[in-house]
């Protein structure tokens, strides 16, 4: 354990470990913590060794050795009362009139979380003539599906969606709202949740709950991927969080099952709103291709990043009935539009197949595809983190290995059809 | 007119490597720069404020050495940067951190009234798209996020048009300033700033406000005003390894060898895949 000059045990901070969330500087009484350069630095002199830092690093970077009695952590009772809200609450976003797929996949997953609380699945709807959409957002899970009609909700603003969102907690009090982070989603999550005052955890990977405290246990990625961290909400309602599209599975629709529409009173707002002047549709996505949709990838990296070779990857796509998609150096070339970027700032993607062609699959890129069902990587270097946590790695020169994959899936899936029918 | 925009100064991403061995962080020699989209956010700020005859105000929270990420903004040619910088905003989350950017602004309003706020639309390094629409919200402003561009403004009317990009393509929107923008990558091309701008920057005073001076209530900064908490970090489990071929060791038989496995292994995924797309199918 080191001391300082006047021979006090002191804490260190382990540099490498440390992820600079600064909750280390808040808990010093001393302000014996500096961040440099990102990390956390204690000032040995200033340093009175109470261990308060120890207690409050999330990745256990601070050495401290000395012996010392272990406080209970004071459970505050929580500025809400968190006993009286109850329910696992889905925003329903509608996207050209229809029930958004991301909202039917969060239905899904609050169908699981709500079993292991003994809680209903809520779902929340805004809009105008909305009722078809309710009933299906029962077939897909909900028990009540809560709902504003109304034509001023007919569009998106932030104002009347906010004020109408917040209206419906407080009046649901669902313990749980998910919302898909979407442009729209998470416009309005971070509305509602600074409204309420609660904790908005954005663009989740994992949910769970801990059965033992009833807590929602959110996992987003951070730190660009490299690190996941699980966040939790534990004294304020309800627990918000954004979920991204294709994340979570899409659950199977059931027209018999039986829930409850209730409608809730719209109040708009006061204030003088925007206008929303026009639509403008994206300029047919490039052959109107969809990559979060395909059900098959090939992707193109910067190692067969070559115009020439771009008719092959077509074909190899066609031919498993999916879509080219790129990294981001592709994109940075010229080579395929932004709209086919895979990862951190591209799409998301989560196809039943993915087939990484020169993708040496950095953090920022894997981050956007972890979800698919089968990857494969086409690879020269055996050691590429692609190759590395693929299902199947093919290791060689695309030049060579995709010419004869087309061939030897042509003959073989007609067999497969043989042998489905 | 007078814009302020909200920056973060971020670890450089890119450059964090996880060892392989003690799966952690390696964090040693991670330069931290200002997020390239509030670059993005600061560049169009000074770009209005050209055209307008405005200035710009950069603000951020955050330790002593975000001081360097407001010198590179006002490099870029905003006129005045106020750091917030106090030992109880450290551990904030989002809604923290909106909260006293939001006093800030409302102490800078009352000195010079505020037009516009702009920020990025993300910031590289965890927290996603927040922080605007939650400062939008405490100050009452209209929130316009993800504007690809700035269409028009006019000072008279006091209203803004711009081109939003959301779901399926861009909406043109028009509404009452002050108003909050975040800003989409294309919104601006930050310009590489000229030498005097340089020099300018670096000696310009900054000025460091802390938790008293922009009136925020202890309770809702830092870690006290955090409803969320991070109860564990980890390293994503790794997938675990696949099958390897290897066109170099298997003399021609690789591709095949994988194609046999692969149509063995899978022949669910396969049957489900080609049954519907009517490719492969003649
Ligand atoms: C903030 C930030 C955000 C980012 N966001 C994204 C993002 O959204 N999406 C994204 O993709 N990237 C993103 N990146 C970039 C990312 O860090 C990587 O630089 C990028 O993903 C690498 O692309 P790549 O795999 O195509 O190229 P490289 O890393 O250059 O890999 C090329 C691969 O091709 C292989 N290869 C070469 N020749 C052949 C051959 N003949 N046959 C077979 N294989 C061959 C090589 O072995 C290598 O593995 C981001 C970076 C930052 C800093
Ligand atoms: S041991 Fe106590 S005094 Fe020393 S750095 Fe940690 S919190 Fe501060
Ligand atoms: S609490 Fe731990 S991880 Fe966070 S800044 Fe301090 S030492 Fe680093």
């Amino acid at each position: 354990m080191p001391k300082n000059s006047r021979g006090r045990e002191i804490a260190e901070v382990i540099p490498d470990k440390c992820i600079g969330c600064q909750l280390c500087l808040a808990a010093c009484p001393v302000d014996a913590i500096v961040m440099d350069k990102g990390v956390a630095k204690i000032d040995p002199e200033k340093c009175t060794g109470c261990g308060k830092c120890v207690d409050v690093c999330p990745v256990n970077s601070i050495l401290f050795e000395k012996v010392r009695k272990k406080k209970k952590p004071v459970v505050a009772a929580g500025p809400v009362p968190v006993s009286e809200y109850g329910g696992v609450a889905v925003f329903i976003e509608i996207h050209q009139d229809k029930g958004a797929e991301v909202a039917w996949e969060l239905v899904g997953k609050a169908r699981e979380l709500a079993e292991k609380l003994g809680t209903p699945v809520l779902g929340f709807l805004f809009g105008s003539n909305v009722e078809p959409v309710a009933r299906e957002a029962i077939a897909y899970g909900c028990d009540t599906v809560y709902v504003m009609d109304n034509p001023l909700l007919q569009t998106y603003l932030p104002k009347v969606y906010g004020k109408a969102l917040a209206e419906m907690c407080q009046q649901v009090k669902p313990e749980i709202l998910l919302l898909g982070a979407t442009p729209l989603g998470r416009d309005l999550a971070s509305v509602v949740a600074t409204v309420l005052g609660t904790g908005l955890t954005a663009d989740c990977t994992g949910l769970d709950i801990d059965a033992q405290e009833r807590l929602l246990l959110m996992t987003r990625p951070t730190f660009g991927g490299n690190i996941m961290a699980t966040i939790l909400c534990r004294n304020y309602r309800p627990q918000m969080s954004t979920v991204r599209p294709r994340v979570m599975r899409l659950p199977k629709k059931d027209l018999s099952r039986q829930g409850e529409i209730k409608p809730v009173a719209f109040v708009p707002p006061q204030d003088e709103l925007p206008r929303i002047i026009e639509f403008i549709p994206r300029a047919a996505e490039i052959g109107g291709v969809d990559i979060t949709r395909a059900p098959v990838l090939v992707v193109v990296g910067k190692g067969a990043c070559n115009p020439q070779h771009m008719p092959m990857f077509e074909e190899l796509a066609h031919l498993m009935g999916g879509a080219v998609a790129c990294s981001r150096p592709v994109v940075e070339s010229g080579l395929l539009p932004y709209v086919r970027q895979v990862g951190q700032t591209g799409r998301t993607v989560a196809p039943k197949i993915y087939i990484g062609v020169g993708v040496s699959g950095a953090v920022q890129h894997l981050v956007g595809m972890q979800g698919s069902e089968k990857i494969i990587a086409i690879n020269t270097d055996r050691n590429a983190p692609m190759v590395q946590i693929a299902d199947y790695a093919l290791i060689g020169d695309y030049l060579k290995i995709v010419p004869e994959l087309i061939k030897g899936f042509e003959a073989r899936a007609t067999g497969v059809k043989g042998a489905g029918a | 007119m007078h814009i302020v925009a909200c920056i973060k100064q971020v670890p450089d991403t890119a450059q964090v490597k996880i060892d392989p061995e003690t799966k952690t962080l390696i964090r040693t020699g991670v330069e931290s720069i200002c997020n390239p989209y509030d670059l993005v956010a600061v560049e169009a700020a000074v770009q209005l404020a050209e055209k307008y005859s405005g200035k710009v105000t950069v603000i951020t929270m955050g330790p002593p050495q975000a001081e360097s990420a407001l010198r590179d903004c006002l490099a870029l040619g905003a006129q005045q940067a106020i750091l917030l910088s106090d030992r109880a905003f450290a551990g904030a989350d989002t809604l923290a951190t909106s909260y006293t950017l939001a006093q800030a602004i409302n102490k800078i309003n009352d000195a010079d009234p505020v037009s516009l706020v702009l920020c990025g639309k993300q910031a590289i390094d965890g927290d996603t798209a927040q922080v605007g629409p939650g400062i939008a919200t405490r100050l009452g402003y209209n929130q316009f996020t993800y504007v690809a561009e700035v269409i028009g403004l006019d000072p008279a009317s006091n209203t803004i048009t711009v081109r939003r990009e959301i779901e399926g393509g861009s909406e043109v929107i028009e509404g009452k300033l002050p108003a909050v923008l975040t800003a989409e990558l294309n919104l601006a091309a930050p310009r590489y700033a000229s030498l005097p701008e340089l020099v300018r920057s670096l000696r310009q005073e900054i000025k460091v406000w802390g938790a008293r001076d922009v009136a925020a209530l202890p309770e809702q900064v830092g870690l006290k005003g955090s409803p969320t908490m991070v109860r564990e970090i980890f390293v994503p489990p790794a997938r675990g390894g696949g099958q390897v071929f290897d066109t170099n060791e298997d003399k021609g038989n690789a591709v095949a060898g994988f194609l046999d496995t692969f149509f063995g292994k899978e022949q669910r995924l396969l049957e489900e895949l080609l049954a519907k797309d009517g490719h492969a199918q003649e």
